[in-house]
């Protein structure tokens, strides 16, 4: 894996305004970054990365199936009570779900270690799915990259091929919902309603806000039609605690991502996994912190933090970081410290996809500090194949 | 290959784009609207939300479930929810009042097909929709002389009592992970 600078396409920012991509500056700092590239070695990717995003998904649905029968599992996952039982019943039925990204530390030299699961609300969508395969056939065709270079990124087919399956069992009306002010989410879930659309479903999207209730407990459109399938680019576990939020188990609302997503979009199931597969080569050592110092080598991330907000970073050689954030009250877990490798100066962090139940791509997202914040730019990558018998790893 | 053959957008692109159409049997748009303005806000088609209800209108004289009495009529679709017809030779009868339409139209990539198929919707006591049975359609329910049959894909409505109680932590930066 190597970090290799290339000169941007001059055309980007146009072609980003055509597909309707709004947010690759934000707050006049650039968020896509296609100044340089990360070049893959295809066994890096399929041994590495897809193969173990797989088996991890494959061990988070087993520990789904664990946690709803466990009233212990819920309550050290902070789950609040009136939700369990909806929660446990939407996994009993398998109620559908779409997508969710996996975070890994990865340079590699050794295996990809997950530093969490983004299951519920996970974002870069676009950014991995689309813009990067545009810039990946931009680059091939202007001779910019080595012939015959690959992507790791079947992202978008797999939403498609996802929506397709989902159609049947979707409730109708379909919305798509985001907070009304983020560019971002509304960007990310325009670009989902474009690929529902592919598949040939119907859909509509709204404001979170504009959601209304009936008298008798049903949620609403502006059109005041009951709502019959919602996805919601917003936490779950912020709708627990919001005013519609006790209305949800007995409303017949169907959600994407489903109520049983909230198990895993929460940094307990960490030690949840660790417990159950002690020195698997891809997790890290993990344990519900009981609060207390944090020692030498261990990370403290509240269990529902996002954007790597509130995260304490004791490291080997002292030296402590911590990032702010809306996170402070709660639960947190400990995590052992395995700081991502600096390339350049840079530390990537790689986002891996599942979609459906398939791993379907990568995207990276490149921070100048250790703990990848909001911050973090997205930087494209390639599948460079080995040339003249030198294996790039 | 690794990645997509190939990713195309439909709605979030500025440029033309041209759709080769994979489905061999084009999707239907189907609706339930209590009004011809409720038609209209969804389909952005006043014409044919027009049409639709005045056909209906019709098809609801003719083809409604018919009662001997108030009262029958009353048992299926609620208090005050039925008027006395007549069927023009004199023969007087009950049947509930039309409290929605049916439209349903064929899609073409995107867009709908010219033509549409509209029909009468009645709610019943328990909040369930109906409408009459096309011809041949084997009914589930027959009240008069009219089968019905209920209408699944209700877009069913509800009065908004409130709105905002989702949304409260957002942030200009969004919720994304």
């Amino acid at each position: 894996m190597r970090r290799v600078a290339l000169a941007e396409r001059h055309d980007w920012r146009a072609k980003a305004a055509e597909c309707g991509f709004g947010f690759h500056t934000i707050d006049d700092a650039p968020y896509w970054d296609e100044s340089a590239y990360y070049a893959f070695s295809l066994r890096g990717i399929e041994d590495d990365l897809e193969a173990p995003s797989e088996e991890l998904h494959a061990m988070a649905l087993d520990m789904v199936e664990r946690i709803v029968g466990s009233e212990q599992h819920m309550q050290q996952l902070a789950i609040p009570e009136p939700y369990r039982d909806w929660i446990a019943q939407s996994w009993r039925e398998r109620q559908p779900h779409l997508y969710g990204r996996m975070d890994f530390a990865y340079d590699g030299r050794g295996p990809a270690k997950l530093y969490e699961l983004n299951y519920d609300t996970p974002t870069s969508l676009f950014e991995a799915a689309f813009f990067q395969w545009q810039w990946l056939e931009d680059q091939l065709a202007r001779g910019q990259l080595p012939a015959g270079s690959d992507q790791f990124n079947s992202i978008q087919e797999s939403l498609v091929e996802a929506f397709g399956t989902l159609a049947r069992g979707i409730a109708r009306p379909f919305h798509f919902a985001a907070v009304r002010d983020s560019t971002e989410d509304q960007g990310t879930v325009a670009y989902l309603r474009d690929c529902a659309l592919q598949a040939g479903i119907e859909c509509g999207v709204l404001p979170i806000e504009d959601i209304g209730i009936s008298a008798d407990g049903r949620f609403t459109d502006l059109d005041d039609r009951v709502i019959g399938c919602l996805f919601k680019l917003y936490p779950l576990e912020d709708m627990f605690r919001e005013s519609f939020g006790a209305y949800l188990p007995r409303s017949g609302l169907q959600l994407i991502e489903p109520p049983w997503k909230a198990l895993l979009s929460n940094k307990g199931i960490l030690p949840l996994l660790w417990d159950a597969h002690r020195g698997h080569p891809n997790l890290l050592p993990a344990e519900f912190d009981g609060g207390g110092e944090l020692p030498r080598g261990w990370v403290r991330k509240p269990l529902h933090s996002r954007e790597g907000a509130n995260i304490a970073m004791h490291l080997d050689d002292g030296r402590e970081l911590r990032t702010d954030g809306p996170y402070r009250d709660g639960p947190c877990i400990r995590q052992a410290c395995h700081p991502l490798t600096s390339f350049d100066g840079h530390y990537p962090l790689v986002g891996s996809w599942v979609v459906g139940d398939r791993a379907c791509g990568i995207g990276i997202r490149e921070d100048s500090s250790l703990v990848t914040q909001d911050s973090a730019r997205f930087v494209p990558h390639a599948i460079v194949e080995e040339a003249r018998g030198v294996l790039i790893a | 290959m690794k990645r997509s053959k190939t990713a195309a957008l439909l709605l979030m692109s500025t440029a033309p784009l041209l759709l080769t159409a994979c489905d061999s049997e084009s999707p239907a748009r189907e609706g339930l609207y209590t009004s011809v303005e409720a038609c209209v806000a969804q389909t952005n088609d006043s014409n044919t939300c027009q049409q639709a209800f005045a056909k209906a209108k019709t098809d609801a004289a003719a083809n409604a479930p018919r009662f001997a009495n108030r009262e029958a009529c009353e048992a299926s679709y609620g208090k005050e929810q039925c008027a006395e017809r007549s069927d023009g030779a004199n023969h007087s009868f009950f049947g509930p009042l039309m409290t929605g339409f049916f439209l349903s139209q064929m899609m073409r990539n995107g867009s709908p097909m010219s033509g549409f198929n509209s029909a009468p919707a009645f709610r019943d006591s328990n909040g369930g929709w109906q409408r009459p049975a096309t011809s041949g359609a084997g009914g589930v329910y027959r009240g008069g002389a009219t089968a019905m049959v209920p209408i699944n894909a209700t877009p069913n409505r509800a009065v908004t009592v409130s709105r905002s109680g989702f949304g409260r932590f957002g942030s200009s930066r969004g919720f994304g992970s």
